[in-house]
């Protein structure tokens, strides 16, 4: 819709998503999110796996499952575009021209990781709400 | 036939009725529902590789000004003597102000989840169930001054700052330009903590809740924000006559790092046909009192 004649957006759209989903799949079957540190009881997960920091990260933060996968380039599609859940749903997350990442939940903020982005849309959800799903 | 704008802490206390009577005549209708549902789907942040017309971008005045018009015109359907008024947040700055009132825009959200219990857009009214957002609760949330953080509102210096500015935007026409009205009045500042948030995106990041999000037009104050911000467009506009009244003036070439990503001022701005430069003047439609 924001495209310009002749950008097929929603053909980039559909085919973002779907390609987000099938990372997630791939990686889930190979084991890669097999096992995120997860602790409950203190409320907040603050360590990452070091082995994922740069790739796809899955942990619970403040009984929250947030999973993030980067998506390759390509296709119109920036470097640096991640498909991004929180219990599941999917979290818009953008970056922004100097690098960081900011988020649907809070457009305000920005956040050097996508998943420091997700973690400040979980300080942002109250108790008991959930995202919609919606991207842009 | 054109019509004025009002200060917000000016109008009667009919005004108020009426406006906040035809925001909600709206809401009933389902339109309302439709723009909340239109800037979620044009926030497009700079680091993707696609056009942007609504934020981060030479077109952030022009937009939400053709935004706003399509707004009013919705409101004037229902009750022909509404205007959208203005919140000069630069004066009215506290959770006391009137324009948090019970008749009018309700007050802050409640500490355990944020929800607004006050005023004609609490969801125990039954008048005001949130529809289009990015996260699924039903009521409207604010957190006024930010808790977790607190900060204050902008104030007449930060906004004098971006009214001194010579040029109205200044390459590469995003959140890192470095100076230029635009992205000084947009609020898009470098450094740690709430120094980032300046003029327009600091009112989003006060009034919290869904202001800060995706889903910001869902809460009414959006429009009045929109509103001072349009208003103080208009004043640049007075005070630099002579500038170039909207950048760039060419779309950036195949090579250029912003090409088909930012608006000239004479290509069409989605979703309508109208250009920027079309957008520069308002006062075939309306003036503001001020």
């Amino acid at each position: 819709m924001t495209a310009r004649a002749g950008t097929p957006l929603t053909h980039r759209v559909g085919r973002r998503h779907l390609l987000g989903v099938a990372a997630v799949a791939t990686l889930t079957a190979v084991g890669v999110l097999r096992g995120a540190y997860t602790r409950r009881g203190t409320g907040r997960t603050d360590h990452a796996r070091p082995a994922t920091e740069e790739g796809a990260f899955e942990e619970t933060y403040r009984g929250r499952h947030i999973q993030g996968v980067p998506l390759a380039s390509g296709d119109g599609r920036a470097p640096g575009d991640w498909h991004v859940t929180v219990d599941g749903r999917r979290l818009g997350v953008m970056r922004r021209a100097d690098g960081s990442y900011l988020s649907m939940v809070d457009h305000y903020a920005a956040y050097g990781t996508p998943r420091e982005a997700a973690r400040g849309a979980v300080d942002e959800l109250g108790a008991g709400e959930a995202l919609r799903g919606h991207t842009h | 036939m054109t019509y004025t704008r009002k200060n917000q802490s000016r109008l009667t206390r009919a005004e108020r009725r009426r406006f906040v009577d035809a925001v909600l005549s709206l809401k009933r209708r389902g339109e309302y529902d439709e723009f909340v549902r239109r800037h979620i789907d044009f926030y497009v942040a700079d680091g993707e590789r696609r056009l942007r017309v609504a934020h981060m971008a030479p077109s952030f005045f022009p937009w939400h000004r053709r935004f706003l018009l399509d707004f009013e015109r919705a409101l004037q359907r229902i009750d022909a003597a509404v205007t959208v008024p203005y919140w000069d947040w630069t004066r009215d700055r506290t959770p006391a102000a009137s324009l948090w009132g019970e008749d009018f825009m309700g007050g802050d959200g409640r500490a355990r989840d944020r929800q607004v219990l006050t005023g004609p857009f609490a969801h125990g009214g039954g008048n005001w169930t949130i529809k289009e957002s990015v996260t699924d609760g039903a009521f409207l949330t604010r957190a006024f001054g930010n808790p977790p953080d607190p900060l204050d509102l902008p104030t007449a210096d930060d906004v004098e700052r971006a009214l001194r500015e010579t040029r109205y935007d200044v390459e590469p026409w995003d959140s890192t330009s470095k100076g230029g009205f635009r992205n000084v009045l947009e609020g898009w500042a470098p450094g740690r903590g709430n120094e980032r948030w300046r003029n327009h995106n600091r009112v989003h990041r006060w009034v919290g809740g869904h202001m800060l999000g995706g889903g910001s037009v869902n809460d009414p104050v959006f429009w009045l924000h929109h509103a001072f911000v349009d208003l103080l467009w208009s004043r640049w506009r007075r005070r630099h006559p002579d500038a170039a009244q909207y950048l760039p003036l060419r779309p950036p070439q195949l090579g250029e790092p912003q090409y088909q990503r930012v608006l000239a001022r004479d290509e069409p701005m989605p979703p309508w046909r109208a250009t920027p430069g079309d957008l520069v003047g308002h006062e075939w439609a309306y003036r503001y009192e001020e």
